[in-house]
């Protein structure tokens, strides 16, 4: 499998800011790809140096195997862009607006464009000036996902559509993952980046400080476990003196601990030892990767002062 | 007061802040303004005096202003039998003052009254404790602050000048209350229009049905005699006659309109939801037919285009209309012979290559808008959308370009035709349509050297945007001052070198140079366009 977007060593600074310190992307192609971080961590001027709107100061990108400011234009007949905070013509109506950005692309598929006019319930007969922030992202979503294209780059593309329109967008990405489209969708809604992408890379700081699949990357954090005891008392002791469970508490018959992946054998074998009457496990969420690395930061934070 | 105004639960709850904020906003604007207007209020005074010193050149210029075509554009006429500089300036300056303070006192209302409504500011302010009317007062008081420093600054530069301090002060009261009544009539247009952008073309509207029916009025009944002149507020401050009757009570009618305006602005205000306009927003259409960047820039150009356009035909057709006054003035100076040596046919030559000159700021004034319009896109990110399509960023900004360029020249063209062809009636001397046209042709590369001014800004420092304008204002006042001043002060200005047709013989080196200038600038820009980060 070839990849869609390499990165490696991105510098770009901004006068004395550097919003990109040495960031590294992999993106394979045909798979949907999270990208996710805290505000200000660098998503934006990633996916705009990706477009070729932004040169970096250092380091080598390379995107569908063109080089993104060089080859901005060939580049871009085979990729479609949603930004984060869509901006329209203010005396264009949202009809207008995707079929200008149809014809530029040099021609739209008018099923298609009909099909997500009607699903995402956008009124195209509406001026620029007078959309809703949702409805200006459906309009960018409409005209992006229209496109006959192999990349799809999204910067946090869901910001102000509601849960039903949230959820249709999940269902739309998933098609068009199902075509063969390789998706970066840039994000801080976890749930949304858990339940679309197979790879996500977390950035922080300008630097992606976490890359992998799902699954790695869940491997890499603990499990939280909710288990209730006859012996309550006794499991709280016997699982805190295991190595690999961390922050045990009790409460009422049922202990709770948080778990390392490698260590669940031996508390599984341990646990009967106690009478086991109920067992709630939760797998890590992103949530819980993204606020580990957080609240790293925050302690280092902490720290300095 | 405070208590009353800062009231919670009242209508007018809040209006203290927000006043304090458009205030602060507007703070350079006004103090730019009102230094701008002074200034060249008392220049053109100081001009006047210089150049009509002589009785009989007054009288002569009364003879001028006195037909149909120049009272259109000057006033009603007081004081022509005794025409002293008192009298011209109220004639002839006072209307030219009034339209840009109350162009100045629209916008000022709509920024503080609409924009923030649409951009949802306001939303975030009314959430807090700020009642429905305390944006309308902040947007009336902004305005009433800006139209004040304007009229104290212009009193003040006029008493530097020979005129009468009485009159200088009623002009200027004149000016500040037609700026009111704009005001008002803005205010009330900001509650009946859904969008900031329909509020101010109302508004405008407005100043431009009110010049109307003025200049109507004044060509039926000379010295305020027509009903069509009270229908107008340039009217009412017109008729107030500075310098010569002096007349206070007509400006009493002017405050009573603003009233009942800013009255029913208050009342319609109350009435409205947030981020909607009493006058339903027409919807649009459901597929689009624009193709490419050039139909973009049409659609979306075409109203500046015809508006610009508009102004720049008229102002050469009044010129071309207005012919054969202008060479009968200039034979009847008594200083004739010193003032232009080149006979009759030089000093109408001179003239019409001023007024050329004039129409062709015009047009610079309209590209230096064009291009700014494609800076203000990148900034506001529609740039980005278009950019991220397969199009390139010469494609993007040179298809705009292009047809703002295309536009400024047309224009030119088209108001040197319709110059040349009414001076042909007027003098009936056919030969002017042709001269005039050159005339007007040889500009042209004028317009490529502020086009490529334009672009090299925007190429690489889209920041400073600013200087765009600022070379515009300097190529315009060097048009006109350029021989005041001291040597080499307009060295940077396309004028100096292009030959001042029909004044002055054609010569094609400057013209090949000045457009090389505009393209190599222009090419310039473009590749810095090319290598630089997008904005927004």
């Amino acid at each position: 499998m070839t990849d869609a977007i390499t990165a490696s060593g991105l510098v770009k600074t901004f006068g004395p800011k550097r919003a990109l310190d040495g960031f590294d992307l992999r993106v394979a192609t045909g798979e949907v790809h999270g990208f996710l971080g805290p505000n200000g961590a660098g998503k934006s001027t990633t996916i705009r140096v990706l477009l070729g709107l932004l040169r970096a100061d250092e380091g080598d990108v390379s995107l569908l195997g063109g080089d993104p400011w060089r080859d901005a234009v060939t580049l871009h007949r085979r990729l479609a862009y949603v930004p984060g905070d869509v901006t329209l013509w203010p005396t264009l109506s949202g009809g207008e607006s995707i079929d200008l950005l149809g014809r530029l692309r040099g021609g739209i598929d008018p099923r298609r464009r009909a099909d997500l006019v009607e699903r995402f319930e956008l009124d195209t007969r509406i001026k620029g000036r007078a959309y809703s922030k949702g409805n200006r992202q459906k309009v960018a979503l409409v005209a992006a996902l229209a496109a006959d294209v192999e990349l799809l780059l999204m910067d946090e593309p869901t910001s102000g559509l509601d849960p039903l329109m949230e959820a249709l967008f999940q269902e739309v990405v998933r098609e068009a993952a199902a075509d063969g489209r390789t998706v970066l969708l840039s994000s801080h809604i976890l749930a949304e980046v858990e339940a679309l992408a197979q790879r996500v890379t977390i950035i922080r700081s300008g630097k992606a400080v976490l890359t992998g699949s799902l699954q790695e990357l869940r491997s890499l954090t603990r499990t939280t476990v909710t288990v209730g005891l006859r012996d309550a008392t006794g499991g709280e002791a016997a699982l805190a003196a295991t190595e690999g469970v961390h922050d045990v508490r009790h409460d009422d018959g049922h202990v709770t601990f948080d778990v390392d992946a490698d260590a669940l054998d031996e508390v599984l074998a341990a646990l009967p030892a106690h009478g086991v009457s109920s067992l709630v496990a939760h797998p890590p969420t992103l949530e819980d990767l993204f606020l580990r690395q957080y609240g790293e930061e925050l302690a280092e934070i902490k720290a300095t002062r | 007061m405070t208590a009353t105004l800062t009231a919670p639960g009242g209508t007018l709850a809040g209006t203290r802040g927000l006043v304090r904020l458009a205030l602060r906003a507007d703070r350079w604007r006004i103090v730019v303004w009102a230094l701008a207007v002074a200034w060249l209020t008392t220049v053109s005074v100081s001009a006047l005096e210089t150049v009509y010193a002589s009785d009989s050149s007054r009288a002569a210029r009364a003879d001028l202003i006195a037909s149909p075509a120049a009272t259109a554009l000057a006033g009603p006429g007081y004081g022509l039998d005794d025409y002293t500089i008192g009298a011209m300036t109220a004639n002839e300056l006072a209307l030219w003052i009034m339209l840009p303070v109350g162009i100045m006192a629209v916008l000022a209302v709509t920024r503080h009254l609409r924009a923030p409504e649409e951009d949802g500011r306001l939303e975030l302010v009314r959430s807090q404790p700020v009642g429905s009317a305390a944006p309308v007062v902040a947007g009336l008081l902004a305005a009433t602050a800006a139209v004040l420093a304007v009229g104290g600054l212009t009193f003040v530069g006029l008493l530097t000048t020979s005129l009468d301090p009485a009159g200088s002060a009623l002009m200027c009261a004149a000016i500040v209350v037609v700026a009111l009544v704009l005001a008002g009539a803005s205010a009330v247009a900001s509650q009946l229009a859904a969008h900031a952008r329909t509020a101010s073309s109302l508004g405008m509207a407005a100043i431009g049905v009110a010049f109307v029916l003025r200049a109507v009025g004044d060509v039926q009944g000379p010295q305020s005699t027509s009903v069509w002149t009270w229908l107008s507020p340039f009217g009412w401050s017109q008729a107030t006659a500075p310098y010569t009757e002096d007349r206070w009570w007509p400006l009493l009618v002017g405050l009573a309109a603003t009233a009942v305006s800013v009255a029913l602005a208050f009342a319609l205000a109350g009435r409205r939801d947030l981020g909607t306009g009493l006058l339903p927003d027409r919807p649009g259409r459901e597929a689009g037919r624009i193709r490419g960047v050039v139909g973009l820039t049409w659609r979306r150009q075409r109203t500046a285009i015809w508006s610009w356009g508009f102004a720049i035909v008229l102002s050469g057709l009044l010129v071309g209309v207005l012919a054969a006054q202008i060479v009968d003035f200039i034979a009847d100076q008594p200083a004739f012979e010193e003032l232009y040596p080149g006979g009759v046919g030089g000093a109408t030559a001179s003239a019409f290559a001023l007024y050329t000159v004039f129409l062709a700021v015009l047009a610079f004034a309209y590209l230096a808008t064009a291009v700014g319009a494609a800076h203000q896109d990148e900034t506001a990110g529609r740039a980005e959308t278009l950019l991220a399509l397969p199009l390139s960023r010469t494609r993007w900004l040179g298809s705009q370009l292009a047809l703002a360029t295309g536009a400024a020249v047309a224009m030119l063209l088209v108001a040197g035709l319709v110059m040349g062809l009414t001076a042909a009636a007027s003098l009936d001397d056919p030969d002017q349509v042709a001269t005039l046209v050159g005339a007007a042709a040889v500009t042209i590369p004028g317009v490529l050297v502020v086009l490529g001014v334009a672009v090299l800004v925007l190429g690489f420092a889209p920041r400073a945007f600013a200087v765009v304008w600022a070379y515009v204002a300097y190529v315009g006042v060097m048009a006109m001052f350029g021989d005041l001043l001291a040597d080499g002060a307009d060295a940077a200005s396309p004028f100096t070198y292009l030959p001042a047709l029909p004044a002055e013989p054609m010569s094609w080196t400057p013209v090949v140079v000045c457009s090389l200038v505009g393209l190599v600038l222009v090419a310039g820009g473009l590749a810095g366009f090319r290598r630089r980060d997008l904005q927004g």
